[in-house]
């Protein structure tokens, strides 16, 4: 697996793991998953949590959708 | 040398609605009521204003004190984003109706929410240096709020009201641990008020701010203070409450990076340590420049409800208060029984339960007169007295300062009499 598939499956199963009956689309925003504030911010924390990142959430605040936070978060692992 | 608050006390209007009537009214998403744990929030009245509501929270404390110890009340503060001019602060009002001696220092900060905060260390730090033994500074975080349908679900959760802070050397409320602090500031446009009738706000750029800013100001806050460690320094934490849903996420974060406790383990700590600070928060909404301060009224009143040191343990207390913009602050401070008593003597909990509860109609009436509170209009009257029927089921126990309105841009005010 490339590290960008990696991360995928990673932000795949923490949405999967807060939003459980969420169909994830990587063209979506976490907010068009169903995710408030809170939802969201428990995602991203987890997300960096498992990547093992110490990114401020700040970092991650703009990216458009699901696909565009793998990019960013990709980057930042490789 | 001992600094900190010698009494506290909060104002939060005369009238609240059920979140979920408000909900239900909008038309909102009643499933994320879950998230936002707020059970009310505080309305304002058109005759309630940034002045009134200051007076309104002060008196009790300025009432206490005998002639002597008022006149040593050297400095006033009021922090607002309210504010009512471009030059004339509230303070310049609220000490003519507070009635404090004009020997008094008199002035206005800004930093959204965090402005009270930095005051408070500004006066604890002038009353710690010594530099006029038995001062007293006296703050207060004061605030209106202009939200409509046009915030969503921010409207919910924000509130309205102020927070005094009588700040002196016999910290009976929260003796604070000098040179225990730390803090964060970056610029940001997160939330802001560009105009005297509307707010602006980025949710998801305002609540980020706030965690990382949480978590560099405790970064800040443990290089200072040798051994500082998130999980036991602290028996309670009381934090800026933009919705108590929010300081639980806060408190997730915190552990999760600072004990590397999963998120689901974090339950009974949260439980324990945090939720007393909640109660007031979620009946109230965000009190803006107060809200880490209703917050600690709360915890005070609420000390070993959930298993935590009871009043009679001395307890340390970690407080976080974040402001748009932004600016940030870790601190901490003890509360023990006298916390307790002081704080009892204001009977805050009487004061929430005593608000009229609004129909959604009644408060979408309201919502038209309170977005004008902080127009400067050069002439305008506000009859008290077409709002009878919502005062006549609130339950008001002493007189209070009400706006009558402005008249040659200077604002009017009376004292409404309970009796």
């Amino acid at each position: 697996m490339t590290v960008r598939e990696d991360v995928r499956l990673v932000v795949h199963q923490q949405i999967a793991e807060i939003l459980p009956s969420a169909r994830i689309s990587g063209e979506l925003h976490l907010r068009e998953l169903g995710a408030d504030s809170v939802d969201r911010v428990e995602i991203l924390l987890g997300v960096l949590d498992r990547l093992g990142l110490r990114a401020p959430l700040s970092d991650v605040r703009d990216v458009p959708n699901v696909d565009a936070l793998v990019d960013v978060l990709a980057e930042r692992v490789s | 040398m001992s600094a900190g608050i010698e009494a506290l006390n909060v104002y939060c209007g005369l009238a609240q609605i059920p979140v979920r009537s408000l909900f239900e009214g909008r038309g909102l998403d009643l499933d994320r009521m879950g998230n936002l744990m707020m059970r009310n929030r505080s309305v304002g009245l058109p005759f309630e204003d940034p002045v009134t509501n200051a007076v309104n929270a002060a008196v009790p404390i300025v009432d206490r004190l005998d002639p002597a110890e008022r006149d040593r009340v050297e400095i006033l503060i009021t922090s607002t984003e309210s504010g009512l001019d471009y030059s004339k602060s509230v303070a310049s009002y609220v000490h003519e109706y507070l009635g404090l001696p004009r020997s008094c220092r008199v002035v206005e900060v800004k930093q959204a929410c965090y402005a009270a905060t930095a005051a408070v260390q500004m006066a604890v730090a002038y009353v710690a240096s010594g530099v006029s033994p038995g001062a007293k500074a006296l703050v207060i975080a004061t605030d209106v709020a202009l939200v409509d349908e046009r915030a969503q679900y921010a409207e919910p959760a924000t509130g309205a009201g102020a927070a005094a802070v009588l700040v002196g050397e016999d910290p009976r409320v929260l003796d604070v641990d000098l040179g225990a602090f730390g803090n964060h500031s970056y610029e940001t446009l997160d939330s802001a008020r560009p105009s005297p009738s509307f707010d602006i706000a980025d949710s998801d750029r305002s609540l980020f701010a706030y965690l990382d800013c949480l978590t560099n100001c405790f970064e800040d806050y443990r290089s200072r203070v040798e051994g500082a460690d998130f999980a036991t320094t602290f028996d309670y934490l009381a934090m800026h409450t933009p919705f108590a849903g929010m300081v639980k996420a806060a408190h997730r974060k915190l552990m999760r990076e600072f004990t590397g406790t999963a998120p689901a383990e974090a339950e009974e700590d949260f439980t324990r340590r945090v939720l007393p600070s909640l109660a007031y928060p979620s009946a109230v909404g965000n009190l803006c420049s107060g809200s880490v301060y209703l917050a600690l009224c709360s915890l005070i009143d609420h000390l070993g409800d959930a298993g935590g040191p009871q009043p009679d343990d001395r307890a340390r207390v970690g407080l976080y208060s974040y402001g748009s913009g932004c600016s940030s602050e870790f601190f901490s401070g003890l509360v023990d029984r006298r916390s307790a008593e002081e704080l009892a003597a204001m009977r805050i909990p009487d004061h929430l339960a005593g608000r009229c509860a609004l129909t959604f109609e009644e408060y979408a009436g309201l919502l038209p007169a309170n977005l004008r509170c902080l127009v400067p209009d050069q002439d305008r009257r506000i009859d008290v007295e077409a709002y009878e029927g919502i005062l006549d089921r609130a339950r008001i126990d002493r007189d209070l300062l009400v706006n009558t309105g402005t008249k040659d841009y200077h604002r009017t005010y009376e004292w409404l009499s309970y009796e």
